[in-house]
């Protein structure tokens, strides 16, 4: 039926015509230039913002709600009636404790600041390694979409498309619809240690939005991960290192596998977050071999001086 | 009461009895409660369980309580509804068949619905048939073959071949239609089409399972249904009369019945509709002697008798009614195949020398001799497994061990923390286990090895570590070592090359389920160093 692939600009044009005068009316009140600007080398400054919990009771939610408030707001971001996607990574059948997923008190707290910002629909989406049934009763994604009645989508077979990335390595490729057919694109990711790739940060959780034969991503994994950070580019990525796991990743299981890190990185430039966070790791930045080469084929930067630099400590 | 009445009293009974019975099949799945209170699961304290008593039926079942009495030597907990039926079973005969038996409802429909056979023919075949006497010799053997060690009876259990039949067989047959149906519609480049697919999907995939639920041999098991469907066409209730060793069972608890088929053979005009409408052939008509071990009170040749000749009555006190018409053939080769088969079962070696390496049970097993004691082949762990890694075995587990289940772990995988399968075994063969023991203990269903000559990094066909990546315990039973492999084309590579530590490896298989060498993956697992087995072990000390 599908003789040749959807490229993304085709699914983004369909898109437009499917959803006609509501899609131009939502395009014509939000700032179009701040969404499509945020990658394709303009002359808008880039932010990366970290965020740090000092304060031992701090509230995971006022410190998401601050990041965002550094970064000029999630208006900024969202716009009214949009629909917006949050890729957090909620892959595995592990609880919160074990910093294997993405923290449930962060992706409420993103939740309920789109919702704040009007946006028409929530949706969360992932496609998970374990059962995805379990992966969202256990990390507690289930649990913040029953909350804040966001959509849970199910990873179902028939969401999976076909889609030409057009990258150094990947060319036709089953992709997750619904990180697609989205306004508005949230990386969520939690920041842990991986044993091939050195690190699982934002780029990389873009594994966890294509289907197929995902294990042979494995073969060339640092360009085929920037291939994919490429193609899904978020509005933005927030990173969740409230705790990280710093050993036996990316799965975990142990407590002893965690370290406490109470911060939160929020950045429209996916190296630049992925950069900062590895610093976490104790790694420089171009260690990392997804880091490198996405500044290289023009992802954004390492160098955090080209940014607008904030901190925010609570 | 009026016949007519009772009949339909019957057939309200069949009814809801056969709708609850779906129902618990339905919900024999990972509860769909996904919105689950996370601070709860935070320390592993709430295992996801099932809340409905999916096991209900097979805790009704007088045959498989009875066979796992004596072969297995212990009282199950719940078996007091088989006690129940046993006790009902002493007073009101056979009722068990045709008011609550699933299977037989269906077997009724089958045979009632459009029958086959009109009229004179009908008369003829609802004759009592020798043939009737197989279900003794099967009830015997089950009976003998669990007396020494090996339990068969859930081979043709009416509960357990009618639940294996639709979860393995006619519920993913269906589901797999509908989604290829759904996945045409989704791959469509009409919006409304691929908006019908995913609400379709959303709707029947809680009942018909997610994805594509696929069974080893449950074309085997869906052609044995749909033949004892047919059957019906040329006896009705074929099975209910010849073949059930429940029935068989039940039959011979019929005997001091004290609700009885009275006859007046003054009214009777031989008009043979009481024969017409039997459904156990035991013969109702006036001048014959009832058989009240063969009849399953349906009430239909009560409430078709125009001259009120037959009439279903309590009597007390209880009269000894007519002795099951066994056949000393029946009983002497029910005796010999009981004895024959557990023995044969054992010739094949598994059981005292070396069992198949790809015998993977799921956890919580009990050792491979008291297992097939208990096993009935059911199909319910199978059934709730969220990663449809459990199949029914053809020949992993020898003639003794068909159809019992077994993990293939290129189809699924054990999820690490999931006990759902140990929590649903009716008998338990699998016992239940909690999350935390499973993990702690750990309670391990083999063991994984590598080969090396298919492994992409130790063949130097590029990097890959996707065993480790996935691999669940902590630490990891997949490491690597950094080295050196020489590429096909002789150059020195420089790779992370994958080791499974036997110490911590408990044989879950996502390794071998994600392992991007597919048919026969380059990491695999045996059923070596299974918890379950003393002789199976691999390490000296663990």
């Amino acid at each position: 039926m599908n003789d040749h692939p959807i490229t993304r600009r085709e699914s983004i044009k369909k898109l437009f015509k499917m959803s006609g005068g509501l899609a131009l009316a939502g395009a014509l009140t939000c700032p179009f230039q701040k969404t499509i600007s945020a990658w394709a080398g303009s002359t808008h400054k880039k932010f990366i913002v970290e965020g740090i919990g000092r304060n031992h009771e701090y509230s995971v939610k006022a410190l998401v709600g601050k990041v965002f408030e550094a970064a000029g707001g999630i208006h900024k971001f969202v716009s009214k009636q949009d629909i917006v996607v949050i890729k957090p990574n909620i892959s595995w059948a592990r609880s919160p404790d074990l910093a294997a997923t993405t923290h449930p008190k962060v992706l409420e707290a993103v939740v309920e600041l789109c919702q704040e910002a009007g946006a028409k629909k929530i949706r969360i989406a992932d496609h998970t390694i374990h059962d995805a049934r379990r992966c969202f009763a256990i990390t507690g994604a289930g649990m913040v979409a029953k909350k804040t009645g966001a959509d849970l989508v199910y990873p179902r077979a028939s969401l999976m498309r076909n889609m030409k990335l057009q990258g150094h390595r990947l060319d036709v490729w089953p992709v997750f619809l619904p990180l697609v057919e989205a306004d508005k694109v949230i990386n969520l990711p939690v920041a842990k240690v991986h044993s091939l790739s050195g690190l699982t940060l934002g780029m990389k959780n873009w594994i966890g939005a294509v289907g197929g034969r995902r294990s042979a991503l494995h073969q060339d994994i640092h360009l085929t991960i920037v291939d994919l950070a490429q193609f899904f580019n978020p509005t933005i990525t927030l990173i969740d290192a409230t705790r990280i796991m710093v050993s036996n990743g990316p799965s975990g299981g142990s407590r002893s596998d965690v370290a406490v890190s109470n911060r939160l990185i929020l950045s429209d430039d996916p190296v630049a977050a992925d950069a900062k966070a590895s610093g976490l790791f104790n790694f420089r930045p171009k260690d990392i071999g997804f880091i490198r080469l996405g500044e290289k084929w023009g992802l954004g930067t390492t160098e955090f001086q080209k940014l607008r630099q904030h901190k925010v400590i609570i | 009461m009026k016949a007519n009445h009772l009949v339909w009293i019957r057939r309200v009974s069949q009814t809801f009895f056969l709708i609850l019975f779906i129902f618990l099949l339905v919900e024999s799945r990972l509860p769909q409660d996904i919105y689950l209170d996370y601070s709860i699961a935070l320390d592993a304290k709430q295992d996801i369980e099932l809340d409905s008593p999916v096991k209900y039926f097979f805790q009704l079942d007088p045959l498989i309580w009875i066979t796992s009495l004596i072969s297995g030597h212990q009282w199950i907990k719940g078996f007091g509804w088989a006690l129940g039926i046993v006790a009902l079973t002493f007073f009101f005969g056979r009722i068990f068949c045709s008011f609550i038996c699933p299977l037989g409802t269906i077997h009724h429909m089958a045979s009632y619905i459009r029958p086959a056979l009109k009229k004179q023919r009908m008369v003829s075949a609802n004759q009592k048939h020798f043939s009737q006497r197989f279900k003794y010799f099967l009830l015997i053997l089950f009976l003998m073959s669990a007396l020494l060690g090996l339990n068969l009876t859930g081979l043709l259990d009416p509960i357990s071949f009618f639940f294996r039949s639709l979860a393995l067989a006619v519920f993913p047959g269906v589901g797999t239609g509908i989604k290829e149906l759904l996945d045409l519609a989704a791959q469509s480049n009409i919006k409304i089409l691929n908006y019908i697919s995913y609400t379709g999907e959303v709707l029947i995939s809680p009942v018909f399972g997610y994805g594509y639920k696929a069974f080893k041999s449950a074309w085997f098991i869906g052609i044995l249904f749909l033949s004892i469907l047919f059957l019906n066409r040329i006896r009705p209730r074929f099975w209910c009369r010849t073949l059930c060793p429940l029935g068989a069972l039940l039959g011979i608890f019929a005997r001091f019945s004290i609700l009885r088929l009275e006859k007046d053979p003054e009214k009777c005009t031989n008009c043979n509709l009481c024969h017409l409408s039997c459904q156990g052939a035991a013969s109702p008509m006036p001048g014959q002697e009832w058989e009240a071990t063969e009849c399953m009170l349906c009430f239909n040749c009560f409430n078709s008798c125009p001259e009120n000749a037959i009439a279903f009555k309590l009597a007390w006190p209880p009269r000894v009614n007519k002795k099951p018409d066994m056949g000393r053939r029946a009983v002497l080769g029910g005796l010999l195949a009981g004895l024959s088969f557990p023995l044969l079962g054992r010739l094949d070696g598994r059981l005292h020398h070396v069992s198949d390496a790809r015998l993977i049970r799921p956890p919580g097993s009990l050792p491979e001799k008291d297992f097939l004691k208990l096993c009935q082949r059911c199909g319910l762990c199978m059934k709730v497994c969220p990663t449809n890694a459990i199949n029914p075995t053809l020949t992993e587990a020898g003639m003794a061990g068909f159809w019992t289940p077994n993990l293939i772990m290129t189809q699924g995988y054990c999820e690490y923390t999931c006990t759902l399968c140990s929590g649903v075994c009716p008998t338990g063969a699998i016992r239940k286990l909690s999350g935390k023991e499973k993990i702690e203990s750990p309670i391990r269903i083999g063991s994984a090895y590598i080969d090396r000559g298919r492994c992409l990094p130790w063949s130097g066909n590029g990097p890959c570590i996707v065993c480790e990546e996935h691999c669940p315990t902590s630490p990891k039973a997949i490491r690597f070592i950094q080295g050196t492999s020489l590429s096909p084309t002789g150059k020195k590579m420089n790779v992370k090359l994958p080791y499974v530590d036997l110490k911590s490896c408990v044989g879950c298989g996502i390794c071998e389920f994600k392992c991007p060498v597919k048919g026969n993956p380059a990491i695999r697992v045996i059923a070596a160093g299974e918890s379950r087995s003393v002789a199976n072990q691999i390490l000296l000390t663990l």
